[in-house]
């Protein structure tokens, strides 16, 4: 089995943070988990779980996400960074939001067979081609002659044009997808959904979705309540969570 | 305020808006309404993201043509790593 590392990113209190890695380590056996902590400087000092990484991007801590272009890329930057000093034997990467909660023991086993079958450099949740759509994300971009020229100035690809939307949380990338996207710095400011698998896909990769999976992520809302009918309904992960299930060790178990 | 005046306005789409349909699959793409407006299109409500296109038509009409909407086909572009230095 090739080794994956888990990258959990959160921006909430150390408490919170412990609890997340200890369900992620109690059902996840060998998890390689690694927190890149977006809240405060104080806050990353008073975490007890290692390794974790702090993230001081300005550009990450948003409000209005998308119009504010939320960006992802410092903390790409970071793990790349920690991955070359720490793990070099990592062959996959996956990036989770602090509450995008794993169902299934063996997730990393799942995306592997899947990544695979698809002979994908990259999965994400709710992929979609948007260039030339009324998608709103899109659609700002294209106002903006920038957008075009930087993923012109670098695409191996036949049409340039190409721009591919996704889920923030819950990608999968392999290790050469990863340690590239994380070597190209944002032109100006651009809205991570957009931009990451927009430039992995014009660096030559090969991105897929989670195909039926996607019904268990979506981007409102609270889904705490759903995780025992996600579970049986096959769910492999779900998001967003906002409290985690009391009891983690009978989770684990399953 | 202004999450009420979005709510205000997503009812008028339900009850007042066009249905959709993607031309190629026949696919239900939602409601929106569609407004004239400054010699341009304007779509409000619409969560689907999708294009916009002239209609090809079996029958030659000077007086109308139709604009359809459609979507993106599913990525599935192959890896090309190969193909130059980036």
């Amino acid at each position: 089995m090739p080794r994956f590392l888990n990258v959990v990113l959160s921006h909430q209190p150390p408490a919170d943070v412990h609890r997340v890695a200890e369900y992620w380590n109690s059902l996840i056996e060998d998890a390689d988990l690694l927190i890149a902590y977006g809240g405060r400087r104080d806050s990353f000092d008073r975490i007890c779980f290692d390794p974790r990484v702090f993230i001081d991007d300005p550009n990450l801590r948003t409000l209005d996400h998308q119009r504010e272009a939320q960006s992802y890329t410092e903390v790409f930057k970071q793990v790349s960074r920690w991955l070359s000093g720490n793990s070099s034997d990592v062959d996959f990467v996956t990036l989770f939001e602090f509450d995008h909660l794993p169902l299934v023991c063996d997730l990393n086993a799942r995306q592997l067979s899947r990544m695979q079958a698809e002979r994908a450099d990259v999965l994400a949740y709710h992929l979609a081609r948007v260039d030339d759509t009324s998608h709103p994300h899109y659609l700002h971009y294209a106002a903006n002659g920038e957008f075009a020229r930087f993923f012109q100035s670098l695409s191996v690809r036949d049409d340039p044009m190409v721009a591919l939307s996704i889920f923030g949380t819950g990608s999968c990338w392999t290790r050469e997808a990863f340690d590239a996207v994380a070597g190209f710095d944002e032109p100006f400011p651009v809205y991570f959904e957009i931009y990451l698998p927009t430039l992995a896909h014009h660096l030559g990769f090969r991105l897929r979705d989670y195909a039926d999976q996607d019904r268990f992520v979506s981007n409102l809302g609270d889904r705490s309540r759903e995780v025992d009918s996600a579970r049986n309904n096959g769910a492999w992960t779900l998001h967003p969570v906002k409290i985690l299930p009391a009891r983690i060790s009978s989770m684990a178990s399953k | 305020m202004r999450p009420l005046f979005r709510a205000i306005g997503l009812f008028i789409v339900r009850v007042f808006g066009t249905r959709l349909v993607d031309f190629q699959t026949g696919r239900d793409l939602g409601k929106a309404l569609i407004i004239g407006w400054r010699g341009k299109i304007h779509v409000i409500g619409l969560k689907q993201a999708v294009r916009a296109v002239f209609l090809p038509q079996q029958r030659l009409t000077y007086w109308k043509q139709e604009i359809g909407f459609t979507t993106q086909p599913p990525p599935d572009f192959l890896n090309e790593r190969g193909n130059k230095v980036s």
